[in-house]
């Protein structure tokens, strides 16, 4: 192209999304952390499908994860799960839309039911993991 | 029916079925994961409380059950739907754009379906099936 027919171009001025730009922000971090949230737990879950393949070891080569990179993996990987669980459930209350006797449910009725849910989900999973190991 | 309308109601048959998994596989990562987390990945390793599968015996008698079973699979792998798409979006949202493309849908829900076929393969072949 000649100089000439480089001027006459249209300039393009193509807009780019900066690295940084969800640094800029409080909100747009917290959006990218929430979004983030599902990376440690993938991670956590192959994990425990790992954990589960070593019970084909056989119980002489049995030898269960325990290692503190394991520990240290599985704290930070509790705080992003905690804050999907919150950002995910408190959702609800927008989402999801319920009439009783025709009337709607207040969304803050439903938030509270679905952490209500965490809760008692969590107790179960908690009491059987601890109860079967004994 | 016109071929339109057909092809219109067979995309929005495969949005319901994604959609239903992406929001369940949120709500199993929300309501299951992190109890899960805290007891066999932080109170287990740290011999805080006993858990099911810092012993051989225990773990496997635990993994034998058919129900067992089919709780981890919901476990593990529905929230992979839930995980496939957020990232795939997380990607877009610092600017890559090869991330929205047909391949990378391929890539990441094609992943999905993976984990769920490698879960099915290890709770089936890891310990057989018992109902003692």
């Amino acid at each position: 192209m000649t100089a000439e027919a480089k001027a006459a171009a249209p300039r393009e001025y193509p807009w780019r999304i900066p690295a940084n730009w969800w640094l800029r922000n409080r909100h747009y971090f917290l959006y990218i952390a929430r979004e983030f949230t599902v990376v440690p737990i993938a991670l956590w879950l192959l994990w425990l499908l790992v954990e589960i393949k070593r019970a084909g070891d056989g119980r002489a080569h049995y030898a269960p994860h325990g290692s503190t990179a394991l520990v240290v993996f599985s704290v930070i990987t509790l705080l992003f799960a905690l804050y999907h669980s919150y950002t995910f459930l408190s959702l609800a209350g927008v989402i999801i839309h319920v009439k009783v006797l025709d009337r709607p449910v207040p969304s803050r009725v439903i938030v509270l039911a679905q952490f209500a849910l965490w809760a008692v989900a969590s107790v179960v999973v908690g009491f059987a993991l601890i109860w079967f190991a004994r | 029916m016109s071929t339109e309308t057909r092809q219109r109601r067979s995309v929005a048959y495969a949005h319901l079925i994604y959609w239903f998994l992406f929001a369940q596989g949120g709500v199993v990562a929300a309501v299951l994961v992190p109890a899960h987390v805290l007891i066999q990945g932080i109170l287990g390793p740290l011999g805080i409380v006993p858990v099911v599968d810092r012993h051989y015996d225990t773990w496997v008698a635990m993994l034998g059950n058919p129900i067992v079973k089919l709780y981890l699979l919901v476990l593990i792998a529905v929230p992979f739907f839930h995980i496939a798409h957020r990232v795939r979006y997380l990607l877009t949202d610092f600017g890559i754009k090869a991330a929205k493309s047909l391949p990378a849908q391929v890539v990441f829900y094609g992943g999905a379906v993976l984990v769920t076929l490698v879960t099915i393969w290890v709770l089936l072949t890891t310990v057989p099936i018992s109902l003692g």
